[in-house]
């Protein structure tokens, strides 16, 4: 067991290793889960239950300071029990939920710690050794996959063996008690999401999707495909596709006082978006992606700045506090780098400005790709992958992987050279077209249908009552079928989201559906 | 009616536009700041940012004083949103609506100490807040809606 064990443990390193991968969704529960299941022999029961727990923590993404659970760690450790000891996803959530809970705490306490390396961080950029700040936020970097992969060692190799004869001894009603409850869990994910989008708007939507599923049955695939014509007609933009990697920006005359040669090759912002991708190696509370932001840059900097005191100033410049969204991270890093050039070439540049217009455009900029990455791309991705998982499809994680990652590296890359060339013009044109609006709504309409589509699909609760005399019984859920399909799980998801409106933190969320899935069950209320 | 008042030095971002304004169905999202009033490239990126159910107003702290004390505002859901503990004291001095101050995120700079996640105080902050807090006003502290609620005086 224990190289498998130190293989489950280098998966967790992997998971965690997501801070230099640039947040490409490879930790995922839908990535991972497979993994552990190749590990441990059983591939299918890896996607399985990683679809299981991909849909329950599908709400849980990181936006800002606000911590979520850490679902790798509790993610891996859960799926690893649960295929060791045959239990099935019931049990990879009953581990789960808590040990991420726990291990988000640890998280956090190294994002405390991790300011105490600012001073060193400054005192480097004083003296111009960027190679040392390399190396220090890579170090850091390191840090967090390695400590939490060791703390799944330990636990693995202390816990294995009593968890699993702790295991052994539930009785079946415990174990169908919290199948029940896990199959009604992704009504917390899915109300999560709601809460990103719905509005009166665009409400209609979230219910053609429901209908889509539950009484035409269409797969998840064709439900995202016509998601995304419904958004293409409603928002009339037919004629154009609005991602910004396909904009053509070569008709936007250049600006006429760029005659200065270009020093910054090609080559160095195609360096700045490879090393975006480590943007949130050393997130720490207190400058959050600041050393992040020096990394990338740093190709473009050592292009510019040969002399020691030069350096040190951009260095210094860029330890400022800087937070972003990484997936959109390149966009500030291409207009940064304009600036920087500009800054070597003109006499009299306010070397201020370069600090306010990435500090000015960080907030608003994580609003417009936090919104549009986590909001509808995940959600589709997550949808269509899911949908597929859960039956035990290898696709489904491809698939999940590639939904996602296609669209962000392309846009990525190409945000790197729009924000060289185009850079405030770009931003400029985008304010003044509706373009951002349409796209929005867009977007919203097209998650909206896939989340709507989700409780028909993937929460499989129905209800076991039986009415009448025992000459003429009937089922309850017989009527309900009759009425709305699906009605059990479509009435959970509101039920939830009705509580996400109240404010009600995401724990007791998470622990109130499991306490009435399990006393459901137990009372043959649900099944 | 002002539905929440806070402090976020990076004024609208995701945890703003993602979490405060759906969860308190936010319409009008009211952006508090001299120094953005007059800067052409900053409103522009912060329009770029404004959630598509949400008009979006930037005003100077001044006109922001009107605008929330005239009766007009009284039908909007408003977020309002300042960058410094110094422009939300000036506004809770003018605008009586003001019983609460939510503290989202303020960097830290020389001179502040962090007394949570995300919030470094200066001392001349501290006795800003001191002020406050013996007017009655509640200061809490949250990033997103469901963080339970801090109170500052508690951290200081």
């Amino acid at each position: 067991m224990l190289v498998a064990y130190l293989l489950i443990s280098l998966i967790v390193i992997f998971g965690h290793l997501e801070d230099f991968f640039g947040a490409a969704l490879l930790s995922r529960p839908l990535v991972l889960g497979p993994l552990v299941g190749l590990v441990l022999g059983d591939i299918t029961q890896g996607v399985i239950i990683g679809a299981t727990l991909e849909l329950i923590f599908m709400g849980n993404i990181k936006i800002g300071a606000a911590i979520p659970p850490d679902v790798i760690t509790g993610g891996v450790l859960g799926t690893a029990f649960a295929i060791i000891s045959g239990k099935g996803p019931a049990i990879a959530l009953a581990i789960a939920v808590p040990v991420s809970i726990m291990a988000e705490m640890v998280i956090s306490g190294l994002f405390v710690l991790r300011p105490m390396l600012n001073s060193r961080f400054n005192r480097f950029a004083e003296m111009a050794e960027f190679k040392k700040i390399e190396k220090l936020h890579v170090a850091s970097g390191l840090l967090k996959p390695l400590l939490m992969g060791l703390l799944a060692f330990l636990a693995l190799q202390l816990g294995a063996g009593v968890i699993k004869s702790f295991l052994d001894t539930i009785p079946p009603w415990v174990q169908s008690g919290l199948q029940v409850a896990g199959n009604m869990l992704p009504a917390v994910g899915f109300a999560l999401l709601m809460n990103l989008m719905f509005n009166q708007k665009v409400a209609a939507y979230f219910f053609l999707g429901f209908i889509l599923a539950s009484y035409l049955k269409l797969p998840m695939i064709a439900i995202g495909g016509l998601g995304l014509i419904v958004a293409l007609i409603i928002t009339g933009i037919t004629h154009k596709d609005p991602s910004p990697d396909e904009m053509n920006f070569d008709d936007i005359p250049s600006e006429p006082e760029a005659e200065t040669k270009p020093i910054i090759s090609k080559n160095d912002l195609r360096k700045v978006f490879l090393r975006s991708l480590a943007l949130e190696a050393n997130f720490n509370f207190e400058t959050w992606q600041n050393t992040g932001f020096a990394f990338s840059i740093l190709p473009v900097l050592k292009r510019l700045y040969t002399t020691k005191e030069s350096m040190s100033k951009a260095l210094k410049r860029h330890l400022q506090f800087f937070n972003t969204s990484p997936h959109g991270s390149t966009l500030i890093l291409g207009i940064t780098a304009a600036m920087e050039e500009q800054n070597l070439q003109k006499e009299g540049f306010d070397e201020e400005s370069i600090n306010s217009v990435k500090l000015g455009l960080m907030g608003p900029l994580a609003g417009v790709f936090d919104s549009l990455f986590w909001g509808t791309l995940k959600v589709i991705a997550a949808g269509v992958g899911i949908s597929l998982a859960i039956n035990g499809n290898i696709l489904g994680p491809i698939l999940f992987v590639l939904i996602f990652n296609i669209p962000h590296l392309l846009i990525r890359y190409n945000l790197t050279f729009i924000g060289y060339k185009a850079g405030n013009r770009f931003l400029q044109n985008l304010a003044k077209s509706n373009i951002m609006d349409k796209l929005t709504t867009g977007a919203s309409i097209l998650g909206l249908m896939v989340i709507g589509a989700m409780p028909a699909m993937l929460m499989p609760i129905t209800t076991p009552i039986i009415i009448g005399t025992s000459e003429s019984q009937v089922a309850v859920q017989t009527i309900l079928d009759q009425l709305v399909p699906n009605m059990i799980p479509l009435a959970l998801t509101f039920l939830v989201y009705f509580f996400v409106k109240k404010n009600i933190k995401t724990t007791w969320l998470l622990l109130g559906i499991l306490a009435l899935g399990f006393t459901g069950s137990i009372v043959h209320v649900f099944a | 009616m002002i539905k929440l008042t806070r402090i976020d030095d990076r004024l609208v971002h995701g945890q703003v536009s993602f979490t405060w304004v759906p969860s308190l169905g936010i319409n009008c999202l009211i952006v508090a700041n001299d120094k953005t009033a007059c800067d052409d490239f900053q409103k522009m990126a912060l329009t770029l940012a404004r959630p598509p159910s949400a008009k979006l107003l930037i005003l100077t702290i001044e006109e922001s004083i009107a605008f929330l004390n005239d009766d007009k505002s009284k039908n909007a859901k408003i977020l309002l949103i300042v960058n410094s503990i110094n422009d939300a004291f000036t506004l809770s001095e003018k605008v009586t609506e003001i019983q609460s101050i939510n503290f989202g995120g303020i960097r830290a700079r020389e001179g502040t100490r962090l007394i949570s996640r995300a919030i470094a105080v200066s001392d001349a902050d501290i006795s800003l807040i001191k002020q406050m807090a013996d007017k009655g006003i509640e200061l809490e502290i949250r990033q997103v809606p469901n963080d339970k609620k801090q109170l500052i005086q508690n951290l200081l």
